[in-house]
């Protein structure tokens, strides 16, 4: 089911039980099918590509994986010779330099890039297999079909690789840039709330927020237009569309959404790691439920729009009352620290649209095309089963299918994959409800890696908490850091699939493994959110302050301790979450 | 008043200049009052009225002598009969009519039906910080009537012959100067909830944050230690709460009873004893408070502040803050530049190693 080198092996036992490993519940928080750990490879190879061959991280090199019951943990490895750290720093500095120095310039090209492979994902053709071949072959200058079809294939597969090589090239150094800063204003402020820190530096115009400013937008075009009242909640983005259908306005209206989806609905509906995830495209109930809530809001007389002019001035207030603190020296390098990480700061925040939604979704619906050829020549059920094989599955499933339509014979891939396919998608189900233990191996001394630190808040403090956690299942309390202030109670939602997005109802606290930036929408509806995993610098942190809205992440065991309904009280001040009582019922 | 009062000021009336005159801690008050800082009004004695005191009462002068002279500070036996023997005197004495005077002047303008009032000792600006070392540092709360009045400012002085005052100056020996202090004598603040604030957190050193300890009664309490006050840590900028700990207050100080004197220590009753005795937007005031009173006197303050009956926050003394720790990296004396310090995070660079 999963490659050989995903697992857990006797050759490398022994270094493996000495390394802490641990789950990756914020970019996988459901077991892996088959096809999806092409979302795995793809990133741990060009991450790796980019810190530990290109820049030379001087200490850091790239992250493992292994896959235990279809959980992915991982765990960083090091250069601890002195040596070799030198050696890879004169690499560093000046390829690094490099790339701080042209950043501006050096993006402009990335957009470049990445609107060509959409480009490429999206128009690549996916050739049947006819029963005879066209006049172009025979006259003309067309090549076969079966080569065409596995070069489609090899190079719908490369255009993922492309894809995560783009992802990686300039994360690793605006977060850097930015764990520079963060540690600066730590050293001369020490107990300035990691908050202030991410919203003295968060951009203002990014575009996670501008696809649901047009909904905004649009939701206020509904209510001029007098079209508002298809807006109900409760019902399906169909049956809004079936309603508006039904007058002028409506019409105009829907030609109205029609002129944003391109590029605003590549909005992914989950984070683009599993292929289920697809864009709002492929699934409009996010921002219709976004729709419904800001058309609720109007009408209550709420105000709807982000306050830009306010969270501009008041980011600009923190950075100027910290940097009066500090002496003149310290401010002068607080200044050129922030400016740095406003700089690269927009990539950090914006790649995530451009790759994880708007591509991956281009590509996983690319492999659905495979999944129906395959269906139709019978070696899948439903096309869909594509994705509980391997993408060497695959090759060798188009590989058989060639051979078996040039020669004319009986392939075995009719008899062979659908049972492995029914087999997997029963055994996913049962692996999905085993809540895998945070951590594996050896508890460090000390976590070292940044990455690791701001992206999933894994601390060897955070690592006890989990400890005490597991052994005390009946906890009533919570911990976790505190990502945005507030304190608030409600009942809560457990989620732990993007499946249950719209039962979120109004006023309710979202507790998940790990929310994605795309659920931003359905934020307007919630009053807090919890989190499994997560650091400060997570998106979902990142879209709660924004919202105004109490955060605590990274709590280890939330989904498994919480049930719907029981109520909540969340102090993102202190990062603690309370259990009040077990429900109405109760 | 009968011509220009000598040995007494109003509170509002003083500022820093005036700390040679009238003590550090009234000169503090007054600059508070002048900064609009909500401070209850009252009036400062003098330190050349505890000097009146002496040219008056040559007996006082020669009992304290008596008492002093030839005392071994390590004798501890000697050293508290000399400390009852000038106590005594010191109450003995009268005061000299023109101080009297002003005093029950100033004290009637306080308020009607004898007002309550705090008779504390304002250690001249220089002793400060001796002064609290040496423990010349009275306290009189919730003092009512002239005569009271009278006697507290009588005890603020005769303070500075405490026995660890007495031992820290035979210690010292070097200082000739026969010791002085001026009062300061404040309206009383009926405190629901009362306690101290540091206009940075006094264990990190971080310059961005309010420390502030709070428990319920009047300020004594935290003041002393006898109470484990809740802590909390407010951020100047945002003046959110940023950490807090709530501890179980066991014990408050309140006025002794309807128009008596002095307080008693009771036990808080159990629904108390473990809620927060600040909310957030208490907290938030105190927060905006201690920056302008920082900003005011342009460094880091220790304050005493109380909650009156109506909730409103009162400031009942503020001093310089002494020994702040520093962050535990110290602020470079040369910017560094945002590169180099980059390549040192990730181990490249010339400062990364």
């Amino acid at each position: 089911m999963y490659p050989y080198y995903t697992l857990y092996a006797e050759p490398r036992r022994e270094l493996d039980e000495q390394r802490l490993w641990f789950w990756n519940s914020q970019h996988f928080p459901v077991p892996m099918p088959a096809f999806d750990v092409v979302a795995i490879d793809g990133p741990y190879q060009a991450v790796g590509a980019w810190q530990n061959r290109t820049f030379a991280v001087p200490p850091a090199m790239g992250i493992d994986y292994r896959i235990v019951n279809g959980y992915v943990y991982i765990s960083a490895n090091y250069v601890t010779d002195p040596a070799k750290m030198a050696e890879r720093a004169g690499f560093f500095e000046k390829r690094a330099g490099h790339y701080f120095s042209n950043w501006d310039s050096l993006y402009g090209e990335w957009r470049g890039k990445m609107e060509a492979l959409l480009a490429e994902i999206t128009a690549l053709e996916v050739p049947d297999l006819p029963e005879y071949e066209s006049d172009d072959v025979a006259f003309g200058d067309q090549r076969i079909s079966h080569v065409r079809l596995l070069e489609a294939y090899d190079r719908t597969l490369r255009c993922a690789d492309e894809m995560w090589e783009h992802h990686f090239e300039f994360l690793l150094l605006g977060y850097g840039a930015y764990a520079t800063f963060s540690d600066f204003c730590k050293s001369q402020l020490p107990d300035i709330p990691d908050q202030h820190v991410a919203q003295m530096v968060a951009g203002i115009d990014v575009i996670l927020f501008r696809a649901d400013a047009e909904l905004r937008r649009l939701a206020r075009l509904a209510i001029e237009t007098g079209v508002d009242g298809a807006f109900v909640e409760g019902r399906t983005p169909d049956e809004i569309d079936a309603d508006l259908a039904t007058s002028e306005a409506g019409r105009a209206w829907l030609e109205a959404l029609e002129a944003i989806k391109d590029p605003w609905f590549n909005m992914g509906t989950g984070d683009g790691l599993y292929h289920y995830y697809g864009s709002w495209y492929d699934d409009p109930t996010i921002p219709y439920a976004s729709l419904i809530g800001h058309v609720a809001a109007l009408h209550a007389g709420r105000e709807i729009d982000r306050p830009t002019e306010e969270i501009e001035r008041e980011r600009d207030r923190l950075a100027d009352e910290y940097s009066s603190l500090m002496e003149p020296a310290a401010a002068q390098t607080f200044r050129e620290l922030l400016g740095l990480s406003r700089t690269v700061f927009p990539y950090v925040e914006e790649h995530k649209f451009w790759c994880d939604y708007w591509f991956q979704a281009r590509f996983f619906n690319k492999v659905r095309e495979f999944g129906a050829l395959l269906a139709r020549h019978g070696f899948l059920e439903d096309g869909e089963d594509i994705f509980q094989l391997s993408r060497h599955e695959v090759g060798t499933a188009l590989d058989e299918l060639s051979l078996s339509w040039a020669t004319g014979g009986v392939p075995l891939g009719p008899a062979h994959w659908p049972p492995i396919a029914a087999r997997r998608k029963e055994l996913l189900a049962r692996l999905a409800d085993w809540t895998p233990p945070p951590a594996l191996g050896t508890m460090p001394e000390t976590v070292s890696d940044p990455m690791t630190v701001m992206l999933w808040g894994v601390t060897p403090a955070r690592l006890q908490e989990w400890a005490r956690a597991a052994d005390d299942v009946d906890s009533r309390e919570l911990r976790g850091a505190p990502a945005s202030p507030g304190v608030v109670e409600g009942r809560a939602r457990v989620m732990s699939g993007v499946g249950d997005l719209s039962q979120v109802r109004e006023g309710e606290i979202l507790v998940c493994t790990i929310t994605s930036p795309a659920w931003a929408p359905i934020f307007s509806k919630i009053r807090a959110a919890v989190t499994d995993i997560g650091g400060v610098m997570s998106h979902a942190a990142i879209v709660c302050r924004e919202y105004g809205m109490p955060a605590v992440v990274g709590t280890g065991r939330a989904t498994a301790t919480i049930k719907t309904g029981q109520l909540l009280r969340v102090d993102g001040v202190t990062g603690t979450v309370t259990i009040l009582d077990d429900g109405p019922q109760s | 008043m009968t011509g220009t009062p000598a040995h007494t000021r109003a509170l509002d009336e003083l500022r820093s200049s005036d700390a040679d005159r009238f003590g550090g801690k009234s000169a503090a008050l007054g600059e508070l009052l002048g900064a609009e800082i909500p401070v209850p009004g009252g009036f400062a004695i003098s330190v050349g009225a505890f000097e009146a005191l002496l040219e008056a009462n040559p007996s006082l002068v020669a009992a304290i002598d008596r008492a002093i002279d030839g005392l071994e500070p390590g004798d501890s036996g000697a050293l508290d009969r000399a400390v009852d023997a000038i106590g005594e005197a010191m109450r003995a004495a009268p005061l000299p009519d023109d101080v009297r005077a002003e005093i029950l002047t100033r004290y009637a303008a306080v308020g009607d039906d004898d007002p309550p009032v705090a008779v504390r000792s304002s250690a001249r600006g220089e002793d400060g910080e001796e002064a609290t070392f040496a423990g010349q540092q009275e306290t009189l709360l919730w003092v009512r009537g002239a005569d009271a009045v009278c006697a507290a400012v009588r005890d603020c002085w005769a303070s500075l012959y405490s026995a660890p005052a007495i031992a820290y100056r035979a210690r010292m020996a070097a200082d000739d100067d026969a010791p002085a202090m001026g009062v300061t004598v404040q309206r009383m603040v009926d405190a629901t909830v009362s306690g101290v604030l540091f206009t940075c957190n006094p264990i990190t050193g971080d310059p961005s944050m309010v420390a502030v300890n709070a428990s319920w009664g009047l300020g004594l309490g935290v003041v002393g230690g006898e109470v484990t006050p809740d802590d909390f840590l407010v951020s100047k900028i945002t003046r959110e709460v940023v950490r807090r700990t709530i501890n179980d207050k066991h014990v408050e100080h309140v006025p002794a009873g309807a128009g008596g004197s002095g307080t008693i220590t009771r036990e808080v009753d159990a629904a108390r004893r473990k809620v927060a005795c600040l909310d957030d937007a208490q907290l938030s005031e105190l927060a905006a408070l201690a920056r302008r009173i920082e900003r005011h006197f342009g460094g880091h303050q220790d304050v005493e502040w109380a909650l009156d009956a109506d909730a409103t926050v009162l400031v009942l003394q503020s001093r310089p803050v002494t020994a702040v720790a520093k962050p535990a990296a110290a602020a470079p004396s040369e910017p560094v530049s945002a590169m180099a310090m980059v390549m040192s995070q990730f181990g490249a660079g010339t400062t990364g190693s």
